[in-house]
């Protein structure tokens, strides 16, 4: 049995599809957050549920959103859970009226009901049931309150046919209607054809295309020119789509007549008086900035940087004794002591100590995706990003990029524009992720000790800086100019709830964590080995090592840049794999397990201007592979892929030249 | 009539005409409850040109100014 999960967006599918099975899902308080489909299996009874993103009709206007009409015209399931927000009932029934006339069994999980109250909205889910056909259940999806009884109700239903509702969209739509039925006839489609129809009449360009495939686009585009001529000769309707939507809209008004109740006007909720505040005319971008710099002030300065100093010397200290002692016990040659304790220790370790900063910044990421200020933040941008040829909405996978470029990445599916939507898919691997964040504290740790969170946040503005002025630069320059758009919903501020908070940074930490002991681990042997041996053979000398000559090639490129020495080389070629591999290839270099000692020894090596310069470099110069993979994934382009590549490279060359140089003339070096 | 934009803010007033927006916002606004006959409400406007923020039917939704200004409403008294 395959139950699929629809509604609008920001109506809690998510979180209902993670207490349904049990499974950890992405979850945030914006219009978008689910942009791919998931499947889990339910916990209750046999069954698998898709969990798919949230939209407010079957047409789709963005990438994410065409995932669901693709899933209903190529894809079998039996059941539909329609989630529905109760504060917007009569909007959110627009999109239940589309999954009725699909004639699947359909349950409701009504959700949002305290939101309704406190807008003075009471409905009666059994009035409600009853007028509509089919169970309504109202639930908790935060909570899980409901998911019991919806899992009874998915039983009860299963292999019932679902109620179609009795709407008659007037004579051009009927007629049309019958003559699309009419061309279909006889082709073996598993649609219901009257559905089929009707979204095709309304517009929908992928229902469009999936019936071509069946019958000529000639005889479609004349059915559709003929009912958009009958709609406007004979109604006082601007289209099809507009007579459809009021048709639906008056069946929905007698439904929810009788179920639904509301009060005068409520007192003033606090949603509106924190917008007062965060989207005020001018306090908003100083009030985002602000939160920023606090972010990083308590990540680095505050909570941050103590933890990991402790973590840091019980790995150089009593963990490194412990594998020592266990490794001579066991009577380990000299060989394998050295690959744990200089390359694995080393490595993965040197990586390891930035947990605790990580996981802070993620705290702060989760917290705002939960409360609902990601949509705001949005707004507050949205002139600047336009001005630069990108869209508000770009802000949110920036700001999600600031975890992990990857999922930065994805968030912009939910841009409907192509090209602002490219230039996001491009941009996003400039802001800087956790993975760099680490690079960032082993060198403030050793050279900026009283400035670490100015300097910090100096990187990530650069970012940003960067991303904004090449997105004018290739929205000028690379693509051609189409019109732009720009809706965002902003939903009412939640209290962030401790154990999504908690769940949501673990989630996002667990992928650090785990690609220490992946990547990073498989990495560091791989550094380890390659600095062992040499052309000499095992053992060498490691400015004789075969990392040392890898290194070297590179190093006279990097002169210019202020680290033209073999170390820096061989640390940015590692880093592709993972920024974090940057980290322990200079752990494993220079023979530290300790980060402490590491940082010590760097000052040989790096003028603090140097290391700011390596900084600049490392944050633009290329996306690790993951993120080329998601790009390569989301622009569908090869060509655009290798651009987003060798843009980061020739930015980052420039830029860096430009900070050691520049520097140096201001410093008077 | 006057448009969204000209509304004080705080003010409500209902949708009087959408004719003269972009067809596929219109659709998008169509789709997230905005339409003609709709109460409407004005909460702020972004300094630099700028977005604004709406309010409609209890949704709280943000806007371009340039979309806004071509939304016609009625003011109410």
């Amino acid at each position: 049995m395959i139950t699929a999960l629809v509604g609008n967006p920001n109506t809690g599918k998510t979180s209902l599809f993670n207490h349904l099975t049990g499974s950890y899902e992405y979850v945030g308080n914006w219009s978008g957050v689910t942009v791919e489909k998931k499947i889990g299996r339910l916990k209750e009874i046999k069954g698998d549920l898709i969990d798919l993103p949230g939209v407010y009709s079957l047409y789709p206007f963005s990438k994410d959103e065409s995932v669901v009409i693709q899933f209903f015209l190529n894809e079998t399931f039996e059941n539909i859970i329609n989630i529905v927000d109760a504060s917007q009932l009569e909007r959110n029934l627009q999109l239940t009226v589309q999954l009725l006339e699909f004639g699947s069994p359909v349950i409701i999980g009504l959700n949002m009901i305290d939101v309704a109250e406190r807008r003075g909205i009471h409905i009666n889910a059994a009035t409600l049931s009853r007028k509509l056909g089919l169970p309504v259940v109202p639930i908790t999806a935060r909570s899980g309150k409901g998911c019991h009884e919806l899992t009874q109700q998915l039983t009860s239903i299963n292999g019932v046919k679902g109620n179609i509702p009795n709407i008659q969209y007037g004579d051009a739509i009927e007629l049309g209607i019958t003559k699309i039925t009419e061309i279909l006839k006889e082709k073996e489609l598993n649609l219901p054809t009257r559905w089929l129809a009707l979204q095709v009449l309304e517009g929908n360009p992928d229902a469009r295309i999936y019936i071509e495939h069946w019958v000529s686009k000639d005889s479609v585009q004349k059915i559709i020119d003929f009912v958009e001529r009958e709609v406007k000769e004979k109604t006082s309707f601007s289209s099809a789509s507009r007579l459809i939507f009021e048709k639906r809209r008056i069946w929905i008004d007698e439904v929810i007549q009788d179920s639904i109740s509301t009060q005068s006007e409520q007192k003033k909720n606090w949603t509106e008086r924190i917008d007062k505040i965060v989207t005020n005319r001018w306090l908003g971008i100083p009030i985002f900035l602000f939160f920023m710099f606090l972010m990083f002030t308590v990540t680095f300065d505050w909570i941050g940087t103590p933890l990991s100093d402790l973590l840091d010397s019980f790995i150089s200290g009593p963990l490194s004794n412990w594998i020592d002692a266990g490794l001579n016990a066991v009577g380990a040659s000299s060989f394998i002591q050295d690959l744990v304790t200089d390359g694995i220790v080393a490595g993965v370790g040197g990586v390891l100590v930035f947990v605790p900063q990580i996981f802070v910044l993620f705290l702060f990421i989760s917290l705002l995706e939960d409360s609902g200020y990601m949509a705001r933040a949005a707004l507050v941008m949205d002139r600047v990003l336009e001005k630069v040829g990108l869209n508000g909405k770009a802000f949110i996978p920036m700001v999600i990029g600031f975890g992990c470029n990857v999922p930065g990445v994805m968030a912009a599916r939910t841009i409907e524009q192509p090209k602002e939507r490219l230039l996001t898919v491009l941009l996003t691997p400039l802001m800087s992720c956790s993975a760099r964040l680490s690079i960032y504290a082993l060198f403030v740790g050793a050279f900026f000790d009283k400035h670490q969170a100015i300097v910090v946040f100096s990187l990530y503005v650069l970012g940003i800086v960067v991303a904004l002025v090449l997105a004018k630069l290739f929205s000028k320059v690379l693509m051609k100019n189409e019109p732009s758009m720009f809706v965002i919903e902003l939903p009412p501020y939640r209290v962030p709830h401790a154990l999504t908070l908690w769940r949501s940074t673990w989630d996002k930490g667990k992928g650090f964590v785990r690609k220490a002991g992946t990547f990073i681990f498989g990495g560091s042997v791989a550094i380890w080995l390659l600095s062992y041996f040499g052309p000499g053979g095992m053992g060498v000398d490691l400015d004789h090592s075969f990392l040392a000559i890898v290194g070297g090639w590179f190093a006279p490129l990097l002169a210019p840049l202020g680290f033209g020495i073999w170390q820096a080389g061989a640390a940015l070629i590692t880093g592709f794999l993972a920024k974090e591999v940057v980290v322990s290839t200079m752990g494993i270099i220079y023979h530290t397990p300790d980060s402490t000692a590491l940082q010590g020894l760097l000052s040989h090596y790096f003028t603090p201007l140097s290391a700011y310069s390596f900084l600049v470099f490392v944050l633009l110069y290329i996306p690790c592979v993951a993120t080329v993979a998601a790009i390569r994934n989301e622009s569908s382009s090869w060509k655009w892929t290798v651009f987003s590549i060798g843009y980061a490279l020739v930015i980052a060359y420039v830029l860096a030249i430009i900070v050691y140089h520049g520097g140096k003339l201001i410093l008077g070096i | 009539m006057s448009t969204l934009l000209e509304l004080l803010e705080g003010k409500a007033g209902s949708i009087s005409d959408l004719s003269q927006v972009d067809e596929a916002l219109k659709h998008r606004l169509l789709h997230v409850g905005v339409f003609e006959g709709c109460p409407i409400k004005l909460k702020c406007v972004m300094p630099f040109g700028g977005p604004c923020m709406v309010e409609c039917q209890g949704q709280l939704l943000g806007i371009r100014r340039c979309d806004a200004q071509k939304i016609k409403v009625e003011c109410e008294s």
